[in-house]
């Protein structure tokens, strides 16, 4: 990942957390600039800083700058909840301006610089109580800054509980104009550089989990299913079942759960499948491997089958000999030091910082079930043998979308996120996106991917831009769960038939090799699509029609409409 | 492991601390030598306050008793007992003995 820029603008001094934000070692590397001390007004209405656009900015302000009736009323009791809104609005406004020059933009929430002080009885009380205010204030930049999309308000609640009851430092405040303690600003960065990583699609997406001890007390082996500490009126017992319901949620944002166990397969899922107080069930997991193999070598085995690169895994277990087995063996999977003591797994796992993106789609949270109708494909398969009947009897159907704000996020997603079956890996933001798409001669299409077992959701995206009469592809990118169902083919059929429909001469495809994405190359290869320049430019003469896959539905010929004839602008 | 010793290893620890925000070229070592302020160089005020920040805390941590170091008037003096880090030492010492202001000029 390249180095990114930053600009920080904050009524205070940043200097510790500019200095933790360019040391962290973790990726991406930042490099650091500060607006004029205090001058956050200014500051964001003149967000440019020598002339360069920021990658990214984080406004760091405290409410007694932001709204001087606020401080009035938490020291004298003198003001009113009406002005204090309004000087938050004023604030929102320069934001809502900062926000349209540079791309992504954090604002931590608003905590006193000082500490608290004042009553505890009237802290909370209506109308002037200062807690209350301060609620009432973040409150209400959330609700404005929420409808700004490249905004992301941050709760600095989270980084004030990690410095070990102190959070405030007033000799630093006093000598410095620090307010908060370093360990503040440590959790500010580590919490940011995992958000910075989603938003390049460097979240981890797959959790694989050892079962003894790990995911309950017990060897179920030795025990039974019966026996296993999980749930009840047991200490180790709740808190395997917390973190058995923390992972579940986590399905819930799109991250993947699987299993990585030496034990017998049947006794280990009989286990899931029997206990009561089991949370996950098997639906849960995208798949397992559950047996007396070496662990590195079943991790390989089930992120191949899965699709995934080991990039995308984060493997957990309490037992450190298997830990520094994987570690040593896959040192591309995240292999957390995990605690002895169960009662510090939930804990641990919410202080993994590799799983932030930036939205979560209907895609993410039916992820695990599609890789369970993925398990069901396969079976099929075994039980029909020929891949085209097997094709035809799963009735895929692709539904094919203009690029909208619907589904924009997705979009975004898999073009952020996708690898093997990617034409160019160009990376872009929110913003960048938006740009690129608001150019006239250029096309944005999502693909829906359907079948009798299951919906995939939005699985692949197609950008084409006319360049005199071609139609250049800039993003093929299909996601991997749908790779081999001929949704290539399909995508490269609505890329040709588009071309054709609005009078372009040939399609042209330039592959951008990349450590991850020689299937997209492979899939061009076989797929009948002319190389030329060496093999990494495919050109396809429109003259001549790429048929549909005859095993897929597609519909809605959507691409067919609101073109731009070759030469002249037909969009609305 | 006598007083001074342990004095000393409090202000590497902080210095450890201190060195995670720094880019390797301006890294403080860990050695008596090490010059922290004076007419000949030495930190920017904010890395110079982080590092006195900090030791005062692990001081305090360690031996069960605040040390008044973050004093703005003595800071930033010419005369400052913070010169380098085994001044530094010294003035925390005499701090824990109980010698404090009034030994200063012993350390200057």
């Amino acid at each position: 990942m390249q180095q990114l820029s930053a600009l920080l603008v904050s009524d205070f001094n940043l200097g510790n957390f500019s200095r933790y934000l360019e040391q962290d070692s973790d990726v991406p590397a930042v490099a650091c600039k500060s607006a004029p001390f205090g001058q956050v007004i200014s500051a964001l209405l003149n967000p440019l800083i020598d002339e360069r656009r920021p990658d990214f900015a984080v406004i760091w302000s405290s409410p007694e700058h932001v709204s001087p009736t606020y401080a009035r009323c938490r020291d004298n009791r003198d003001g009113d909840l009406d002005t204090i809104l309004a000087e938050v609005d004023a604030f929102c406004t320069a934001v809502t301006k900062f926000c349209l020059d540079v791309d992504l933009v954090f604002v931590p929430s608003w905590v006193p610089v000082l500490e608290p002080s004042g009553s505890i009885l009237l802290g909370m009380r209506a109308p002037l109580g200062a807690s209350l205010l301060l609620l009432e204030m973040n409150l209400r930049l959330a609700r404005n800054l929420e409808k700004i999309s490249n905004v992301y308000l941050l709760d600095v609640t989270r980084w004030m509980g990690s410095a070990d009851g102190r959070p405030r430092n007033p000799k630093l405040w006093y000598l410095a104009k620090v307010p908060f303690a370093n360990e503040v600003f440590l959790a500010a960065v580590r919490d940011i550089k995992s958000c910075l990583r989603g938003f390049r699609g460097g979240a981890r997406k797959l959790i694989l989990l050892d079962l003894d001890d790990t995911l309950w007390g017990g060897l179920v082996g030795d025990v039974g299913w019966e026996k296993l500490r999980l749930g009840g009126h047991d200490p180790a017992g709740e808190a395997y079942a917390d973190f058995q319901r923390a992972l579940r949620a986590m399905t819930q944002r799109g991250i993947l759960l699987g299993i990585i166990s030496k034990n017998e397969s049947a006794i280990a899922l009989e286990a899931i499948d029997r206990h009561p107080e089991m949370v996950l069930k098997q639906q849960d997991f995208a798949g397992w491997r559950i047996n007396r193999e070496d662990k590195a070598r079943n991790i390989i085995d089930l992120v191949h089958d899965l699709n995934l690169g080991l990039d995308a895994v984060v493997f957990i277990d309490d037992s450190p000999v298997e830990r520094a087995r994987v570690r040593e063996a896959l040192p591309e999977v995240l292999v957390p030091e995990w605690p002895a003591d169960c009662m510090l797994y939930p804990r641990a796992l919410a202080e993994l910082k590799c799983f932030e993106t930036p939205a979560v789609t209907a895609e993410d949270t039916m992820r695990t079930l599609m890789y369970v109708s993925e398990r069901s494909r396969a079976a099929l398969l075994d039980r029909i043998g020929s891949v085209d009947a097997w094709l035809k009897s799963l009735e895929i159907r692709v539904d094919v979308e203009e690029v909208a704000e619907g589904n924009a996020d997705r979009a975004l997603q898999i073009l952020n996120r996708t690898n093997q079956m990617n034409l160019a890996t160009r990376r872009l933001n929110e913003m960048e996106f938006k740009d690129w798409r608001a150019g006239r001669t250029r096309r944005s299409w999502c693909f829906r991917v359907s079948d009798r077992l299951g919906d995939s959701g939005i699985a692949g995206l197609l950008s084409i831009e006319h360049v005199d009469e071609v139609a250049e592809i800039r993003d093929w990118l299909l996601s991997c769960r749908v790779m081999g169902r001929k949704v290539e083919e399909t995508m490269l059929h609505v890329a040709i038939d588009y071309a054709r429909s609005v009078g372009l001469r040939e399609v042209r495809a330039k592959y951008e090799p990349t450590a991850k994405n020689a299937p997209c190359l492979a899939f061009l290869q076989r797929a009948g699509f002319p190389a030329r320049d060496g093999e990494h430019t495919f050109v396809w003469n429109a003259e001549r029609e790429y048929p549909l896959p005859e095993a897929v539905a597609c519909p809605k010929a959507v691409w067919r409409t609101a073109g731009v004839r070759a030469g002249r602008d037909r969009r609305t | 492991m006598d007083l001074q010793e342990r004095v000393a290893a409090v202000i590497y620890r902080a210095i450890d601390q201190v060195n995670a925000q720094l880019p390797p070229a301006d890294r403080l070592e860990k050695t008596r030598d090490t010059v922290l302020f004076g007419r000949e160089g030495g930190l920017d005020s904010l890395t110079l306050v982080n590092l006195i920040v900090t030791v005062e805390g692990l001081v305090e941590k360690e031996f069960g008793r605040a040390v008044p170091l973050s004093i703005a008037e003595m800071l930033f003096e010419p005369d400052s007992p913070f010169s380098s880090v085994g001044a530094l030492g010294e003035y925390v010492v005499l701090l824990l003995e109980g010698r404090g202001a009034k030994s200063l000029s012993k350390v200057r």
